[in-house]
């Protein structure tokens, strides 16, 4: 494709410089100007490597590629242009009469200046080849990534749910077993429901609010076998709230949080407090629990707060917003994602 | 207790798992349940009255944890760590715990566990489990609270609310919150155990939490003392002057 493009380049140069107006002969101007052209067009490739070391784009350093480029073009054609002398001098003596050598003597400086000039045009040819492919590779990119985000976050999704909650539940059904059947089975269902749901809800993209709190409360009834009346919960939503989009699970770390470092942590308990109210164009998720202060801490934040700010970053941007307070006594964290709702 | 008896005492916070043990217990002829205990407190509080033969401890616990509680009650309970997190089971046995059991466990693997808190009573090893659970504790992480135990109460004293700490024989009392605590524990010891960039062994007899200090005094006798930000004098021996002045 390269070299088609210089066949009229070719036709153009022998056609231009060859003086057939001036009494020269069609087959002199042909014979000399479009093999040269030919060369030429092998010769420019070298264009490569300059477009190559010194890259044109934005903070690069352009009067320094630009330069290069000066000296390059002016270099490529001089070579050009003596090898141009080289092959009219062959054709001469292989051709009498041919008259080449005049020819080339004449139009040796114009010559020079199309040698430059077709030289440039190759070197932007080629910038915009790299540019494309560029744009390609970081579109590729782009591709994968949010493919990988994606499955990152479906690895995660199911990750949340801590197997040491299943453990102690079982232990829970294990009890009431003989002493309490019906609980048993009530728990069993209740734990089924929950699995079920996560995995359903997990593989969608948004879920209603209502839906978030529902899971997220069954969670709860099921640490409440567990822990009796140490665990109390409350939810209040605003209206309108209910029907607000939120990524499925998004409060699933609050809540396990609420009782794996809250509740668990006091002797007598406490309520968790989940709500919701809908601003103009925001949604106020708040998710609050007494906690103990003095608790054993781990160094680092958790994962489970950790996963969550992720996930409003990479979803909402700016939009999207993470408090996290702990004073006296009281742990809250705040979600602020924007409102939406299903059309 | 009358011989060939174990009298036992479960500490767990959830009440199922408490009535799980109960149940699978009442299969065994020779085991009393002296106490069943829903937090670290009442278990060392239940230690300290019944003296019991085993101890069927949980973990996580609001409060203190099983080993916490372990540390407090030193050697006499032997003990079987039941929990649902198989994470603690190389230091429960650092500990000398008999057994580690995982939940939710079968009737057969709980009497498994008997067994060998039988056979430990038999040979009735003496260990010094205070010690163990200390050496056990996870190396790189300074604590973060004393723990202090009163006959039956516990006292927990986070390390940041400790003024002072000084040596009585093999004894430390911890000067913290306007009162003075007595732990079973050498000045060394604790010393090793807290935060170096907080407490300085200012003298053979005290440990100074660096935040208390106000100024240094040089008295007559060319001799130092640290004034702390309540009035309390104490003295700074050459090495300490040397070890605080290398943290200031």
């Amino acid at each position: 494709m390269y070299f088609a493009g210089w066949i009229p380049i070719g036709l153009f140069v022998a056609g231009g410089l060859g003086q057939v107006g001036q009494g020269r002969s069609v087959t002199t101007a042909a014979a000399f100007f479009l093999p040269l052209t030919f060369v030429y067009a092998f010769v420019c490739l070298s264009a490569w490597y300059v477009c190559r070391v010194f890259p044109m784009e934005a903070g690069g350093r352009i009067p320094r590629a630009v330069a290069v480029h000066l000296v390059a073009a002016a270099t490529t054609s001089a070579v050009w242009v003596s090898l141009a002398e080289g092959w009219a001098a062959a054709l001469d003596a292989l051709f009498p009469g041919f008259d080449a050598r005049a020819l080339h003597a004449e139009q040796r400086s114009l010559l020079f200046v199309v040698g430059v000039l077709l030289f440039w045009l190759v070197a932007v040819f080629l910038y915009l080849l790299i540019a494309f492919q560029a744009s390609r590779e970081a579109e590729t990119r782009a591709l994968e990534l949010s493919l990988l985000a994606r499955e990152a976050e479906l690895r995660a999704l199911r990750a949340q749910i801590d197997p040491h909650f299943l453990f102690n539940s079982l232990n829970s059904i294990s009890a009431l077993t003989s002493s309490d059947a019906a609980a048993a089975r009530q728990m069993c269902l209740l734990l089924a429901e929950f699995l079920r749901a996560t995995l359903r809800l997990g593989a969608t993209e948004r879920i209603t609010l209502s839906d978030e709190l529902d899971l997220a409360e069954r969670f709860l009834s099921i640490e409440h076998v567990r822990l009796g009346s140490r665990l109390l919960v409350l939810r209040e939503v605003d209206p309108g709230s209910d029907e607000c989009l939120v990524p499925p699970l998004l409060l699933q770390p609050l809540v396990e949080n609420a009782v794996v470092h809250g509740i668990s942590h006091l002797l007598e308990g406490g309520t968790v407090r989940m709500s919701a109210s809908r601003g103009a164009s925001t949604l106020t998720i708040a998710m609050e629990n007494p906690c103990d202060p003095d608790r054993p801490r781990r160094p680092t934040p958790g994962i489970g707060l950790d996963l969550l700010r992720k996930r409003v970053a990479t979803q909402f941007g700016d939009a999207g917003d993470v408090r996290v307070d702990e004073a006296s006594g009281r742990f809250r964290v705040e979600v602020r994602i924007p409102a939406v709702t299903a059309a | 207790m009358s011989e060939g008896r174990l009298s036992v005492v479960i500490v767990d916070d959830e009440a199922p798992a408490r009535m799980l043990l109960r149940e699978f217990l009442t299969a065994h002829e020779d085991i009393d349940i002296v106490a069943e205990c829903a937090n670290g407190f009442e278990a060392v509080k239940a230690v300290a009255e019944r003296q019991p033969d085993l101890l069927l401890l949980d973990v996580q616990m609001p409060k203190l944890d099983g080993f916490e509680v372990l540390e407090l009650v030193g050697n006499g309970p032997t003990v079987i760590f039941v929990t649902a997190y198989d994470n603690y089971a190389i230091r429960a046995f650092d500990v000398h715990a008999v057994d580690y059991l995982l939940k939710p466990f079968s009737a057969e693997r709980l009497g498994e566990a008997l067994g060998r808190a039988r056979t430990r009573r038999q040979t009735r090893e003496k260990l010094p489990v205070a010690d163990l659970v200390a050496s056990s504790r996870p190396r790189k992480a300074p604590i973060a609270r004393i723990l202090i135990r009163d006959r039956g109460d516990v006292h927990v004293i986070p390390i940041d609310k400790i003024d002072y700490i000084e040596s009585q024989d093999d004894y430390a009392a911890v000067k913290a919150l306007g009162k003075s605590y007595l732990k079973e524990q050498t000045l060394a010891d604790l010393e090793t155990l807290l935060d170096p960039a907080r407490f300085v062994r200012i003298h053979r007899r005290f440990i100074l939490n660096v935040a208390r200090l106000s100024r240094i005094e040089l008295s007559v006798t060319d001799s130092r003392a640290a004034i702390l930000t309540d009035g309390t004098e104490l003295p700074i021996s050459k090495t300490g002057y040397a070890r605080l002045r290398e943290l200031l």
